[in-house]
C-alpha cells in the first residue's frame, strides 16, 4: 500500500486538478517519525510561554494569508466561503490566546492535612504524537492538533486527509517562511490513513495516536493495536509478556447531538441557530445538531420556522458568499444520505423538506438537499427498533426531528443514543436548565448557546461512543501526563542529614 | 468603577504625521477606553507593511496608560505593556475618517476580520497572559472597539 508516488487533489465542486502533490511512502513516513522525534528536544529548549508566544504570532501570519488558505480550503473542502471563515479562525484564535490553556497544564501544589505542601503534580509531555485529521476539516483540527502538540512541548507527526491535504501544506510552508523555532519537531505526511496508521502503531517512537474519525474506525484501531502486542508476546515465562509498551489513544469521534427545543423560547431566533447549528459545512460536522427534539406545544408552528429557514439556504457553487451548503466531501456521503432516507422511509416517517439529490455522476459537485424528517417518538428510545437516521451519525445535510411531551420526556429521548458529544438546550426555564445541566448524556452541554461558537474556552471530547478516553477535553490536557512529586526537605531534610 | 477618560496627548512629541493625526482622532472618542481598568498601559504601533510588522519595525509607536483619572497618550513604547495593537498606515488613514465610534468600531473590526495590505490591516500581539489581560478588562474593550463582533449573530 505504500507505492501511491503523487496524489491528485481536485476541486469539489468543479472536479478540476488545484494540484498534484507527491505521496510519502512507507520509508519516507518512517524518516519523518525518526527526524522529529530526534529534534523533540529543540522543543524543550522553549518554556511553555515561549512556545506560545511564537505560535501566537504564528496566528497573524495565518490571518495574513486569510484569503489564500479560505480559497484552499472552498476548493479542496468544498466548504462555503463563509463558512471557511468559521473554520479558519477556530484556530487562529486558538492560536493567538493558546497560552490560555496553561491553566490545564501548570503545577500543581496539593495541601495536605497539616497544612505542608510537600506534594506538586507536574505536567510532562509525552512525547511524540501521531495525528490523524479527517476531510471534513481541511485546516482547523490538524492544525490544532500540530499546535496543541507544539505548545506543550511534544514532538507531532500530523496526517491531514488525502481529500484535502493542500491547505495544511501550506499552513506548514507558512511555518517554515516564518522559522518557526523547532519546527523540525513538527511534520506533515501525506499517505492514506490505512498503513500510516499502522505504522503508527507499530513505531515505538510514537507515544500518543490522536485521531478523528467514527467511532468504528477508532475501535478498530484499538484492536489492530491489540493484534500488534499479540504478535509479539513473549510466552516463554508461562504467562503472556508483551513486551510493546502501552500508547495513548486519544479519539475523537462520531456526534449524534441532540437539540431540544422547549415551548417558552422565540422559535424564530431559535430556528435560525437550529439550522446554522444543524446544516453549516452542509452537515458534515461531528458536532452538528442532528436529532431535534421538540417540546408538543409548540411544534407545528416550529417546525413551520425550521422549514421556512432551512428552504432559505442556498446550496451550489461554494465561491459564492451566498451559499450557505457545498459539495459533500465524497460519494460515499451521499450513498449515506440516501441510505438514511430511504431507510427512515420504511419507519412511516414524514419528509418535510429536502430529500432530494444532485448527481454529477462524478466524485465532485455532489449535494443532498438540506433534509428534515420526522420519527415518531415512540421509535426513538429503543434503538434496536428506530430507523439509521436516528441512532447513527448523519454526516451530511439529513436531520431528524421528533416530538417531546415535557422535560423528561425530552431528556429520555436525548439520551436515547450511543453517542454523547454535545447536546444543546433552549429553553427559558431557569429551573429547567439546572435540570438539564444535570440529567443529559453529553461531554458538552450547550444551554441557550448561539451555533458555531469560536471562543477558546470551547471543548472537544465526548462520552459513549464519541470519544476516548471519555470527558470534554482540551488537547493539551491530553497530551502531558500528570508526575507526582513529594518533596520532604522542609520537615526531614535535618533527620536524614 | 467607571474611568471618566481624559487623554492628554502633546502631539508635538510625535515624530510622523500618521501618528500626529491618529492621537488627536483617539483623543475625539474617549469612551472606547472606558472598559479598561487601572494600570492597563499598551502599545499603538504603526507599520507601513506587513513585512515590517513581522520584522518588528514599526514607523512608530505611541501608549496608552489608564492612569486611575483617566488616560494618558504619550510617545514611545509603554514600560511593562500589556500588549501592542498593530496597525497598517493606510488602515489609520482610513479609521482617522470616520465619524462616529460605531464606524471607527466596524473599520477596526474589518481591518481585523479582512486584513489586506492594501485595504488596511490591524493586528495585537499580547505581552502579557491571556488570563491577566481578560482580567484586565482588554476583552470587553475589543468588543467595544469592533475585534470581537460575532459576524454569525443573527
Amino acid at each position: 500500500m505504500s507505492k501511491v508516488k503523487e496524489l491528485e487533489i481536485k476541486n469539489k465542486y468543479t472536479g478540476e486538478l488545484i494540484r498534484s502533490i507527491p505521496a510519502d511512502t512507507l520509508e519516507s513516513l518512517q524518516e519523518k517519525i525518526k527526524k522529529v522525534s530526534k529534534n523533540q528536544y529543540l522543543l524543550k529548549k522553549m518554556t511553555f510561554f515561549e512556545r506560545s508566544q511564537l505560535l501566537s504570532k504564528f496566528a497573524s501570519s495565518l490571518r495574513f494569508k486569510k484569503k489564500q488558505l479560505k480559497d484552499l480550503i472552498v476548493a479542496e473542502g468544498g466548504l462555503p466561503i463563509k463558512y471557511s471563515e468559521w473554520e479558519l479562525n477556530i484556530v487562529t484564535n486558538g492560536f493567538k490566546f493558546c497560552d490560555w490553556y496553561y491553566q490545564f497544564i501548570e503545577d500543581t501544589h496539593l495541601t495536605g492535612i497539616e497544612g505542608e505542601q510537600f506534594v506538586t503534580i507536574k505536567h510532562i509531555p509525552q512525547g511524540l504524537a501521531a495525528c490523524v485529521s479527517p476531510r471534513n476539516t481541511p485546516i482547523s483540527l490538524p492544525l490544532y492538533q500540530m499546535g496543541a502538540n507544539y505548545l506543550v512541548g511534544n514532538a507531532a507527526i500530523v496526517k491531514p486527509s488525502t481529500a484535502c491535504p493542500l491547505t495544511m501544506l501550506e499552513a506548514y510552508s507558512m511555518m517554515e517562511e516564518v522559522n518557526l523555532p523547532a519546527l523540525e519537531a513538527l511534520d506533515l505526511i501525506i499517505a492514506p490513513g490505512e498503513w500510516a496508521i499502522d505504522e503508527f502503531l507499530r513505531s515505538s517512537l510514537v507515544k500518543i495516536l490522536m485521531t478523528i474519525t467514527s467511532s468504528h474506525t477508532a475501535k478498530d484501531i484499538m484492536v489492530r493495536y491489540g493484534q500488534i502486542l499479540k504478535k509479539t508476546v513473549d510466552k516463554s515465562m508461562g504467562v503472556p509478556m508483551y513486551t510493546r509498551p502501552f500508547k495513548q489513544f486519544v479519539f475523537e469521534c462520531a456526534g449524534n447531538d441532540a437539540g431540544i427545543v422547549m415551548d417558552d423560547v422565540n422559535l424564530e431566533q431559535v430556528a435560525k441557530w437550529n439550522v446554522m447549528a444543524s446544516y453549516t459545512n452542509s452537515g458534515q460536522q461531528c458536532f452538528s445538531m442532528k436529532r431535534i427534539i421538540v417540546h408538543r406545544d409548540i411544534y407545528d408552528d416550529y417546525i413551520d420556522c425550521l422549514i421556512k429557514e432551512i428552504e432559505n439556504l442556498k446550496f451550489g457553487d461554494p465561491t459564492d458568499p451566498d451559499v450557505d451548503i457545498g459539495p459533500l466531501g465524497s460519494r460515499k456521503i451521499l450513498m449515506m444520505m440516501e441510505v438514511m432516507v430511504a431507510d427512515a422511509k420504511k419507519y412511516n416517517t414524514k419528509i418535510y423538506t429536502g430529500g432530494e439529490k444532485v448527481d454529477t455522476g462524478e466524485d465532485y459537485g455532489l449535494f443532498y438537499e438540506p433534509t428534515l424528517v420526522e420519527i415518531r417518538p415512540e421509535i426513538c428510545v429503543d434503538l434496536v427498533k428506530s430507523p439509521f437516521l436516528w441512532r447513527e451519525e448523519a454526516f451530511g445535510p439529513v436531520r431528524s426531528v421528533t416530538k417531546a411531551n415535557d422535560l423528561k420526556d425530552a431528556i429520555r429521548l436525548a439520551n436515547a443514543s450511543n453517542y454523547g458529544m454535545r447536546a444543546v438546550v433552549y429553553t427559558s426555564n431557569l429551573k429547567s436548565i439546572e435540570i438539564f445541566k444535570n440529567k443529559l448524556e453529553a461531554a458538552n452541554i450547550y444551554i441557550n448557546a448561539k451555533p458555531m461558537l469560536t471562543d477558546i474556552t470551547v471543548a472537544l471530547g465526548g462520552i459513549k461512543d464519541s470519544a476516548y478516553p471519555p470527558g470534554c477535553k482540551y488537547y493539551p490536557q491530553e497530551l502531558v501526563f500528570g508526575k507526582y512529586i513529594y518533596d520532604g526537605t522542609p520537615a526531614n531534610l535535618n533527620k536524614i542529614k | 468603577m467607571k474611568l471618566y477618560v481624559k487623554p492628554t496627548t502633546n502631539n508635538k512629541k510625535y515624530k510622523t504625521e500618521i501618528a500626529k493625526k491618529y492621537t488627536i482622532f483617539l483623543s475625539q472618542y474617549p469612551e472606547i477606553f472606558s472598559d479598561l481598568l487601572y494600570g492597563s498601559h499598551f502599545d499603538f504601533a504603526i507599520y507601513d507593511s506587513m513585512e515590517k510588522y513581522e520584522n518588528e519595525t514599526p514607523v512608530e509607536i505611541f501608549n496608552v496608560f489608564c492612569n486611575g483619572n483617566g488616560i494618558e497618550i504619550n510617545p514611545g513604547k509603554a514600560n511593562g505593556s500589556d500588549l501592542e495593537l498593530a496597525l497598517s498606515v493606510k488602515a489609520i488613514e482610513k479609521l482617522i475618517q470616520t465619524d462616529s465610534k460605531e464606524d471607527y468600531a466596524k473599520l477596526l473590526g474589518t481591518f481585523y476580520n479582512q486584513p489586506d495590505e492594501e485595504r488596511g490591516w490591524i493586528d495585537f500581539l499580547l505581552h502579557k497572559r491571556t488570563q491577566t489581560i481578560i482580567d484586565m478588562g482588554y476583552g470587553r474593550f475589543a468588543k467595544t472597539a469592533g475585534l470581537l463582533d460575532d459576524e454569525n449573530d443573527t
